[in-house]
Order: C-alpha cells, then structure tokens, then sequence
C-alpha cells in the first residue's frame, strides 16, 4: 500500500523525508586519557542528546578508549567549545552527516559492482572484461575488434587453454541494444568457463581442445542507449544520411541476400538493414574478424531474446541449406538437453519457415562464409515479460542456455572439419 | 494442418488471446498461453483464411492449473480494414476472481488521490506487488488493441505499461488511461498506444473508444 502512496504524493514523501535529514550533524572521535575527561564525556551526555556509536552508551566508556559519537548540528560548535576548554584531544570524524551519506548513495550507483545475476551497465561489464582477462591469465585474454560509431571499444575475450593449430568458436551477444538477457548469457558463460575448469569434465575438455571467442556486446552504443535514455532501442546508433532517424538494424546489415526481405530500406524502420552491408562500424568489425579468423573458427553462435527459439539457416530464403539434415538434429538435441532442466520448451528449425524471413542476418552470413554450424538462440520469455526479463530469471535463463552451448560445442569438437 | 511452434500459427494464437484477454482477464486474472497443442488454416475462398487453434492457457496468479480452449480466428481477404473475427470456447471453468477484484476495487476506491504508476515491468523487469492487478488489467486492455489491430503478418505483444493514470468518475466505475507499448514482431517496431479502460468487478473491463 505504501508504495501506490508514494507514488500519488510527491510533496508528502518529501515532507517526510526531511524529519530524517543529517544535515550539518557532526561525528567526533576522541580518546579520553583518564577519568577526568570520562567524567566530562559524562556531563556532555547529560545535558544533550549524545549519539554514541562506539561503544554503545556513555556508561561503557572507560579511560583510553576509543569514543565516536553524534552531535546535531546546533549543539556541534559548543561541544567543540567545551573539549577544547578540557584540553581534550578530539578529531571530527565526520563534518556533516549528511553529506557523507549522499556520497555513498551516489558512489553505489555510479561504479554498481559485477554481479551475474544482475544486468550490468556498460561500464561495469567493460571493467569485468578486464577483470576477468586479469583473474585467469592461462585461460582469458581480451583483445579489441574494433570501435562503435560512439568510439566505444568491442571488447574479445578469447577463452581456452592455449595449445597450437586449435579450432574455435565464436558466439556473441547483444546484437540487440533491448535484449539484456543475451549479455548477461555471455557473461555467464565465461563465468562458468573459468569456475569450472578443471572441475567440470565436458568444461575442461572443451577449453582444452577448442578456443572460444566471446563478444559480450556487439552493439554497446544501443546497449548504453537503453540505459540511458529508452529501454526499447533495437538498433545501433549512427546517424542516417538525409534522415532524423537514428540507427541501423545490425542483423540486416550483414551481406546475405542483403536487404531483400523482411527488412526495411527506412532509416526509421526498427529493421533498417542499412546504407549497405557491413555500413556499421560494428557488424564491419566482427565480420572483419571473422574473415582473419576463417580457418579456425567451426562454428558460430548468436544470442537473441526473446521467443525461445534455436534457429539456423536459412532467414534471407525458404530454402533449406545443404547441411539441414545435421543443423536439424543438432538443434533438437541441444533444445531437448536445454529443456531437460527446467521444463523450458524452445521451438527449433529453419529461420524463415519458422518464424519469418528476414535477410542481412548474421547466422546465414557466417554459414555461407562456410561456418557449417551457424546457430540463433532466442532466449526466455515467449512474451509475458519480453524484453524485461526479470533478474530473478537470468540464473536459470543461463543454466539452461549453457547446457544447449556446451551440447553444441561438445558436437562441433567430435565433427570438427 | 500447421506446425503448431512456428510462427504463423503461434500469430493467429496471439489473437485469440489477446481477444481472451480482453474478454476474461482483469486485475485478478491474468491469462498466459501455455502451449499451442494444435493449428490448421483453411482458406476460404472471397473470404478470407481461417485458424483452428486448439490452445492450453494458465492463469499466472494460478500456475497449478490449466484451461483447454478452441479458437477459431478469420482474418478477412484485403484486411487493412476490420478486426479478425475471433470465437472462443473455454473448456471447463476459469478461477473464480471474485475476492480479488472486490479488493482491488475497494483499495483504488479509498485512494486519497488519483492512482498514477509508470514503466510497469521497470527496466529490470521489476513489478511491485501491489501494482500487479493494474499490470493484468492493462494485459486486458492490450488484449482489445491486439485483436483489433493484428493482420495475419503481426504478431503484437505489451512490451510495457509506460504510463497509467486513474480518472476520477461519478459513476461505479473505475477507469484508468493507459499508455502502453506494444511489440510488434515482425516489424520489431514498439509502438505506443494510448488506451482508456473502465472496469468494474461485476461488468469486467470495457475499452473506451472515443
């Protein structure tokens, strides 16, 4: 009930709030050195309102103990008056209460702490990335593939044991600038990587045998934007030549069957595939890339949400790719061992019949470069909370989610090609 | 017959419940798809295409159980103009939401003020308890714009309730303007819709149209 009241009343909450406020109250710290000045610590205390914070009441002081206590702001200077008459050492602790509490409000909010079971911000997942790298050196280094439009770097972390001629895996999330589970998925996975390595049979095989590389955030200037300023951005955020409207879709803007279908050639369209393929900074980085990388990298993951869905080519046409048989079994697999802890039942096929065509994708790019297995996770919901998955479902989002990536990871080693 | 996963199915079965919704649902009751066992299409010739659906549907604030329903969704040929047309049989019986709404009806009724609430999910997906009723009554209210608006190459869903704002009436009724975002997700637009809701425990919710 009280929640709808504050709501209804700003002025009322304000009122309130003020009958709480520190302003100007002092915190001293002294060590009285002998009884004399206990006695006058005790006299201070009966004649005003003393808030001891150590130790908990005047009566437990003794001499050579270390006091702090609180002092409203009116009684503030003749307390100082009267210690310095006594001759007693004191320091003041803190100048004004209430000014120390709103700097630790805003320290709080500003530098917000990692944590996996939360959204992160940018600059809090940019600082893991660099923690992370530095934790587990033998096993995470980060790089940077290339800058966003805003000049922001994309940070790689290249997970695994480092041994020669190793194939990898590249997945990547946060296409989508509204799509928080994807980032917090990739996050996860590098978690899990470095927790249980050495620990986890199928972990260790994995890392030991297969390089993965790991972009947590493709499109960080969307991601910040959804931060910032509307939690429902979808695209980049470059500025469109001739157009007011802001942004590229980054999954039509990849060169396949570029801009053809269930994609739109307006700026303001939330599916805008773009000036040209790879005309964004970012989908020109990773594709850059990947090409330097062609090789090595067997596989291709890109996380999404939401709709739980595991989808592989083709979007830009209803026509199935040559390895449809394999990707077929391998998503029904994986959707069933994903399945298998949590009763969370994903939908799994071929892009356009499945759910709609749509061109420029990333997936089908990266299997006509020759990645055979090109793989679209949709993670949880199908659409009660959408975009706006609650934290309190991004542990079990994950768990599950991995056991379909370590599934596929597992099937890609054991038919490497 | 239809792949009953897959999309095109799964739009005609967002219909169905968004006009569920609008019908049924209220600040006590809260209608979720749980799985579409089974989908066909026929078309019909000069009319248009027709879905059979055969759908199971919980109730979140009861996720114990489940309600079996048939639905029947007719998007006319040339369709930029009116609403599918929609039937609905429930199977059995929804849980009574009698309690609830009185209670809901009661606590907005002894409000000093007008009740005013934005971004319901917030950001993190957040919803505080007492706030849920006014989240399901505005699932209703989208269930009405849903059906309304939905052609057979939209799927829509309520992305959030940006803004809610309770006006004061002289009559039983209640009524709250809201403004909501709806997901479209073909075209992955968000679109935002201004929607005004009366409701009353025994006369359910009515959109109003102006």
């Amino acid at each position: 009930m009280w929640a709808l009241w504050v709501l209804i009343g700003a002025a009322s909450v304000s009122a309130h709030l003020q009958n709480l406020s520190f302003d100007g109250q002092k915190v001293f710290r002294m060590i009285p050195q002998n009884d004399e000045q206990v006695e006058i610590l005790n006299f201070l205390a009966s004649i005003m309102e003393v808030d001891f914070w150590q130790p908990d009441s005047v009566t437990l002081v003794r001499p050579k103990m270390q006091v702090d206590f609180r002092i409203e702001a009116e009684k503030s200077f003749d307390v100082e008056d009267l210690l310095k008459e006594s001759g007693m050492e004191y320091q003041v602790l803190i100048d004004n209460l209430q000014a120390a509490l709103d700097a630790q409000l805003d320290s709080t909010t500003h530098t917000a702490s990692h944590s996996y079971q939360k959204y992160n911000n940018w600059d809090t997942i940019a600082a893991w990335t660099a923690d992370i790298a530095a934790q587990n050196p033998d096993l995470v280094s980060r790089s940077v593939i290339g800058e966003t439009y805003e000049g922001r770097p994309m940070y790689l972390l290249k997970m695994g044991k480092s041994g020669p001629n190793k194939k990898a895996i590249f997945m990547d999330c946060g296409f989508h600038a509204r799509e928080w589970i994807s980032p917090a998925f990739c996050q996860w996975f590098v978690k899990e990587a470095v927790e249980t390595y050495g620990k986890d049979t199928v972990m260790t095989t994995l890392l030991d045998k297969l390089d993965f590389y790991v972009l947590p955030v493709v499109n960080i200037d969307g991601y910040v934007y959804t931060w910032t300023k509307n939690r429902m951005w979808r695209k980049t955020r470059s500025k469109n030549a001739n157009s007011i409207c802001i942004g590229t879709d980054p999954n039509r803007n990849f060169d396949a069957g570029w801009c053809t279908v269930g994609a739109s050639k307006s700026p303001c369209a939330a599916t805008y595939c773009g000036s040209a393929p790879e005309s964004e900074k970012e989908t020109k980085a990773l594709a850059d890339f990947i090409r330097e990388h062609l090789s090595t990298i067997k596989a291709y993951l890109t996380i999404h949400s939401y709709s739980q869905l595991l989808l592989f080519p083709y979007s830009y046409t209803y026509d199935l790719p040559p390895d449809y048989q394999e990707l077929n079994s391998i998503a029904s697999a994986a959707s069933k061992e994903l399945a298998s802890l949590h009763n969370t039942t994903y939908t799994y096929g071929p892009a356009a019949k499945t759910i709609y065509p749509a061109s420029g994708g990333s997936d089908d790019w990266a299997y006509d470069q020759g990645i055979k297995y090109a793989f679209t996770f949709e993670l949880r919901d199908t659409g009660r909370y959408g975009f706006l998955l609650p934290e309190s479902q991004i542990k079990p989002t994950c768990e599950e989610t991995l056991l379909a990536v370590k599934y596929i990871a597992n099937y890609v080693l054991e038919h490497l090609y | 017959e239809l792949p009953p996963s897959h999309f095109p199915a799964a739009r005609a079965a967002a219909v169905a419940l968004g006009y569920l919704r609008y019908l049924r649902g209220g600040p006590g009751r809260g209608l979720e798809l749980r799985a579409l066992r089974r989908a066909r299409r026929q078309d019909i010739d000069d009319v248009g295409h027709k879905y059979y659906l055969e759908l199971e549907l919980e109730d979140v604030l009861d996720k114990d159980r489940t309600v079996s329903c048939t639905a029947e969704v007719l998007y006319g040929l040339g369709s930029n103009s009116s609403a599918p047309d929609v039937q609905i049989t429930v199977q059995g019986e929804l849980s009574s939401t009698e309690e609830a709404d009185k209670e809901f009806y009661n606590r907005i009724r002894s409000l000093e003020k007008e009740l005013v609430a934005e971004n319901i999910p917030d950001s993190h997906g957040n919803v505080p308890p007492e706030l849920e009723p006014i989240h399901l009554l505005a699932w209703a209210a989208s269930g009405y714009v849903i059906w309304q608006n939905s052609t057979e190459n939209t799927k829509f869903h309520l992305a959030q309730v940006k803004h809610v704002k309770q006006l004061k009436r002289s009559d039983e009724d209640l009524q709250f303007d809201y403004m909501l975002l709806l997901h479209e997700m073909v075209s992955q637009e968000v679109i935002p819709w201004e929607v005004a809701v009366l409701w009353h425990p025994q006369r359910g919710a009515r959109v109003c149209r102006d």
